[in-house]
């Protein structure tokens, strides 16, 4: 250590380290231009020039490369050093008196006009440009030429093979002399640019280390080593350096692992269609052509422009935005790909409704569609309110024509109307909402695997299967098995997991590692000895916070017996050495001030674990997220504010307990309310993984609706295929089939629960109680029975499910038609029913193509609103259309009029494209009536979940919890949760049938400590915290009870420990604990010292 | 006279608020220094008394959020 004196204050630094180093780590500025913490420092620019007395005289040094000795004595800012450097300063401005850094330099020193001669440089010659370049390994520039003639140049000034181009010069140029255009000009012989960075879809450049994005697994940064200069030189080494875990190995290999497995999962996933190839759209040639993908990132807060609307060409924020859908999707002319990609209406409209929550309502957003395709669950509604309350534009027609306008970057596109219109409108920019397809990767990877695709290159898998591929274990799921969108492909893994797993059921638990159990030690009674761990986070923290300040802070705490600093506490070797300094130092509350507690609690509460404490001793304080990151212009105000939230941490850990998380055994039985083909899924799949389930079925077989389906879109007859799963599910032991049975009574709670089943139409009161540890609601859906378009007048009249059976039955009549007509969203996508039922387009067309085996010469016709055959089912729409069926388009406001009379059966509708009235006389005419759920309000009350508008179950998440209730151990599958074809209803079925397992392969399942617990000595009995828990934890003593009868009690199991009842107790009976009163006023009443409270 | 810089206590829901407090910064949004963010199980615990020891302790407001 050396001592010496800064500013008259007595300061240490180590050997060896120069002035500037140990003034910065004091937090005294001193100017510098030519300094790189990466680089041997040069004393370039003189700027950092300071005061030294050296005991007998003063002299100047730079600060930047003078090292410290013992008892010297520097001043930084006295009025010598303070007049040498606005000299410095003005001979600078002189230099380069356009560079706007030196520029606002003068301007602090006072500086306007300098004395001297103007010259026209931009370069200092402060040498970081060569200095970085020699450490790149590249040497490709250094300072030429002498006095005034010197300069920044390569060897001759000519374009060099030395200069690799890495662009580390125009990184490191303070003033802005060199940059990358220089670099191609003047140094490399190769172009010079940013780093496209792939999460940014190349609208912003990335480092050659990096994380890929913020919320990347693992978090940890890769180098690429195919730019890094490390690789191309040996030179560099900067990360290795400043590493302060020494983490980064340059010889590490790429290595081949392997596995021994008993099964594949496929999840490759899908590339975004590449529209460069398409000329007409102007991709390649206009910067305000972009694709979705790179929409969303620009519409991102984490993207290239932080969120803020605006376009790449001149970074004007747009006021006329145009979508078109389909590029890359549903077009057999260009790419080939002649699947609809499911997914782009959807995110289209979702860019459009975001555009204008970013920009404000003035801008126009306006989608160029064929179909509009909302076939999701609450999808449709979300459509209707982007039209009719957002304001955004919906224009049924292919824009065949993008031009750019010359002396402006707008773009006029040229598009016709359905009447034949031509149109010319201009566009700030237009958004090609590109496809979904499989990349080339995966396709030479399914060939490797041996395993068939479709004609769209997408896993084959057949219907009654969907995750399974033509090759026995391989399974797949997500967009490589179709394109689709994320509840879906959600879905999907869960159900592929299933399948892995009914293949190696009689591997489970061969391989699980118990875990280490260490002793919990007993703390109660203790006084207080609280550890604080002050995380630095790198420089996420330490960057803003000063942070030994605020562990130094921490000591004077009361109780605290232990504070350090972290470099990083959530790495693996900080945990081992915080374990050890909590045994050691016989810590019994800890208090880590990091990140968040949201992801990083468990991660230190397994610490304590590990050390032998009770998980809840502690308590975590946000001092990055919530501090360094949202307050880095104001490092003190930072700094204090750290201070305070430790201080209000260190009063509440004092105060915590530990506690006990109450272990109960789950039932390993599984209940499933309905027998139709996504309940039966389930059976066969916990079945064959050995669990004992009972299926309750309200009718007198199994089955459900797909009893009445004919076929499917991949052309798989339904029948027998249902027969083999109901077969299977028959046979197996571990099932039992409660036929004209209802549920009339639940009971208990996750993994407990008790359900009455009654037997319907027995005669005798035939009641059974079954225990069981989970429940499946797959109670299904049915047709809607239409009163429009007399239907029940004339048996020509019929739904797709009648037509079904009449063809199933081989109905001889059907051949001989001559005309037959099918209406489509029969009660779909109107003000009382606002959802599409999905499956009906695909049926009816389905349909029309098994008319036209039958008699190729009969005339059929589908009236439609939006044909909605989604993935690959838009085949059987082509192939329809190719066959002859003849397609009519008709609105909400003109539905199709049809008239029975005198034994003729007309349908009249205007055709929209001819603009006409046409009349169609028909043999028959099919319904496409709207998929209703069975909604059952007493079954929803009784597993407490809840019921959407239209009458399907509301699963737990949208996206990420599709199968699952917000109610542990509830889930759900097939039509009670949205209308979907077999397929999806099969997949969802297994879906179910994983998540179940998860819970029922464990023995036993804790709850949160953190729950609520009455006093029945003060409870006053009013029933409030019975009447207002969410989750009817809270329940009263029986009367009749030996203590407290008729007081409150509040179940663990069931307690979510939100707080409601304990803010809601009138007579302060229930404590939360973990979050007591006593521990949140600890943390009010610690903030009197507060910044300025 | 300096500018009056109001001196807020949050008491914010884990589920939401608390997490959205944690994405200003992961978006590093920027905001005064003079909040302190108490974190609540849900806004559900609020209890009237919190806010009136806040306001006591010199809180020039309370903003309660879930």
């Amino acid at each position: 250590m050396v001592t010496f004196k800064l500013n008259g204050k007595t300061v240490q630094g180590d050997e060896g380290q120069y002035i500037l180093q140990v003034a910065e780590k004091y937090g005294v500025d001193i100017p510098t231009l030519c300094h790189h913490k990466a680089l041997e420092p040069a004393g370039m620019c003189r700027l950092c020039t300071v005061e030294l007395f050296d005991g007998r005289r003063t002299r100047f040094v730079t600060a930047c490369n003078y090292p410290i000795w013992e008892g010297m004595e520097v001043s930084t800012d006295s009025e010598m050093v303070h007049d040498g450097r606005k000299l410095i300063v003005e001979m600078l401005l002189s230099r380069c008196p356009e560079v706007p850094l030196i520029q606002n330099l003068a301007q602090g020193y006072g500086i306007s006009e300098p004395r001297f001669k103007k010259e026209e440089d931009t370069c200092i010659l402060c040498g970081l440009c060569t200095r970085v370049c020699e450490r790149m390994g590249a040497n490709a520039i250094s300072l030429t030429g002498r006095g005034v003639e010197m300069k920044v140049d390569t060897p001759f000034g000519l374009n060099t093979e030395a200069c690799l181009a890495c662009g580390a010069c125009a990184s490191v140029c303070p003033t802005g002399h060199i940059t990358l255009e220089r670099v191609n000009q003047k140094h490399a012989r190769i172009a010079a640019g940013l780093i496209p960075s792939e999460y940014d879809v190349g609208l912003n450049g990335r480092k050659a280390v990096y994380v890929p994005y913020a919320q990347a697994v693992p978090n940890t940064p890769v180098i690429d080593r195919d730019v890094c200069m490390h690789f191309k030189t040996g030179g560099c080494e900067i990360c290795a350096e400043f590493c302060g875990v020494d983490a980064i190995d340059y010889t590490m290999e790429d290595e081949i692992v392997e596995l021994d497995v008993g099964s594949i999962i496929l999840a490759p996933g899908f590339e975004p269609f590449d529209p460069s190839a398409f000329d007409s759209y102007n991709y390649i040639n206009h910067a305000n052509v972009i694709t979705s993908m790179e929409m969303e990132r620009i519409l991102s807060a984490s993207g290239p422009f932080e969120g803020h609307l605006i376009r790449p060409s001149d970074h004007k924020e747009p006021k006329k935005i145009a979508w078109f859908q389909c590029v890359g999707s549903r077009d057999v002319n260009r790419c080939d790909n002649s699947y609809c990609s499911s997914v782009c209406c959807m995110y289209a409209i979702k860019e459009a409704v975001i555009t204008k929550e970013h920009a404000g309502d003035d801008v126009d957003c306006a989608i160029f569609f064929m179909d509009m395709r909302t076939h999701g669950k609450d999808f449709e509604r979300f459509y209707d309110k982007a039209r009719e309350k957002e304001g955004v534009r919906f224009i049924r027609s292919r824009v065949h024509t993008i031009d750019s306008i010359p002396g402006s970057d707008d773009l006029s596109l040229k598009y016709v109307l359905d009447d034949g219109q031509m149109v010319t409108e201009t566009f700030d920019m237009v958004v090609l909402s590109v496809g979904l397809q499989t990349p080339p990767e995966v396709v030479e990877l399914a060939k490797k695997l041996d395993i068939e695709l479709t004609a769209g290159n997408f896993c084959k898998t057949p219907t009654f299967d969907p995750v399974v591929t033509s090759r026995p274990g391989i399974f797949v799921c997500g967009a490589f098995q179709g394109p689709k969108d994320i509840p879906q492909a959600v879905v999907d893994s869960s159900a592929a997991a299933a399948a892995a797993g009914e293949i190696l059921v009689s591997a489970r638990h061969s391989n699980t590692k118990e875990k280490e159990v260490i002793p919990e030690t007993n703390v109660i009674n203790e006084r207080p000895r609280i550890g604080v761990f002050v995380c630095r986070c790198g420089t996420n923290i330490a960057g803003v916070v000063n942070v030994p300040a605020v562990a130094e802070y921490a000591k004077s705490l009361p109780y605290v017996t232990y504070t350090t600093d972290n470099l990083y506490s959530c790495s693996q070797d900080t945990q081992e050495v915080m374990t050890a300094i909590i045994k050691k130092e016989k810590l019994n509350r800890v208090v880590v001030a990091a990140c968040t507690p949201k992801t990083h609690e468990p991660l230190f509460q397994e610490t304590l674990v590990n050390a032998g404490l009770n998980k809840y001793l502690f308590e975590m304080c946000n001092i990055r997220n919530q501090d360094s990151w949202v307050h880095k212009t104001t490092p003190d105000l930072a700094t204090e504010k750290a201070k305070d939230l430790v201080r209000m941490a260190v009063s509440k850990v004092g105060l915590m307990e530990p506690l006990k998380e109450t272990a109960f055994e789950v039932n390993q039985n599984a209940l499933i309310i309905g027998g139709g083909v996504a309940g039966l899924t389930v059976a066969k799949s916990l079945g064959r993984q050995g669990y004992q389930t009972h299926i309750v079925e309200k009718g007198d077989r199994l089955g459900g609706q797909a009893e009445k389906l004919y076929r499917t879109a991949d052309g798989e007859t339904v029948k027998p295929k249902l027969r083999q799963l109901i077969d299977e599910i028959t046979k197996n032991d571990n099932i039992t089939i409660h036929l004209d049975t209802e549920l009339t009574d639940v009971d208990g709670f996750v993994g407990n629960f008790k359900s009455t089943l009654s037997r319907n139409g027995s005669g005798n009161d035939d009641e059974t109680v079954i225990e069981h540890g989970v429940a499946v609601i797959a109670t299904g859906g049915k047709p809607y029975t239409p009163s429009e378009y007399h239907y029940g007048e004339d048996s020509r009249i019929m739904t797709s499910l009648m037509l079904d059976q009449k063809i199933m039955e081989g109905d001889s009549d059907l051949k001989n038609l001559d005309t037959a007509v099918f209406i489509q969203c029969v009660g779909s996508r109107q003000p009382d029913r606002p959802y599409c039922s999905r499956v009906c387009c695909t049926h009816s067309i389905d349909s029309a193509l098994t008319l036209k085996e039958m008699n190729p010469d009969m005339n059929i016709y589908i009236l439609y609103r939006d044909i909605r055959t989604y993935g690959e089912r838009e085949y059987l729409y082509k192939e329809a259309r190719d066959k002859g069926v003849i397609f009519i388009r008709y609105s909400l406001d003109a539905k199709p009029i049809v008239e029975v009379e005198d034994g003729q059966l007309d349908i009249e509708l205007t055709d929209p494209i001819l603009d006409r009235p046409v009349k169609i006389s028909a043999g028959l005419l099919c319904l496409a009536t709207a998929v209703i759920p069975n909604q059952d309000e007493k079954l929803a009350r009784m597993f407490k979940v809840s019921v959407n508008d239209d009458g399907f179950f509301v699963e737990r998440h949208a996206k990420l919890g599709p199968s699952e209730f917000a109610t542990d151990g509830v889930y759900l599958c097939g039509l009670a949760h949205y209308p979907k074809p077999v397929d999806e209803s099969v997949v969802q079925g297994r879906a179910v049938a994983s998540r179940a397992v998860t819970l029922l392969a464990k023995d036993k399942i804790y709850t949160s400590g953190q729950v609520a617990e009455t006093d029945p000595a003060i409870c006053s009995a009013c029933n409030v915290c019975v009447s207002v828990c969410p989750y009817g934890a809270p329940s009263l003593t029986p009367e009749d009870a030996r203590f407290f009868p008729g007081t409150a009690e509040i179940n663990p199991v069931l307690c979510k420990g939100c707080g409601l009842c304990v803010a809601s107790c009138r007579s302060g009976a229930i404590h939360l604990k973990g979050f007591d009163n006593d521990q949140i006023f600890a943390q009010i009443f610690s903030l009197d010292q507060a910044v300025g409270l | 006279m300096s500018e009056w810089k109001p001196k807020i206590v949050a008491f914010l829901c884990n589920w939401c608020s608390y997490g959205a407090a944690d994405l200003a910064g992961v978006s590093r949004m920027e905001y005064p220094p003079y909040i302190r963010v108490i974190r609540i199980p849900c806004a559900g615990r609020m209890d009237p008394k919190f806010a009136l020891a806040a306001l006591r302790e010199g809180a020039d407001g309370v903003w309660v959020s879930g």
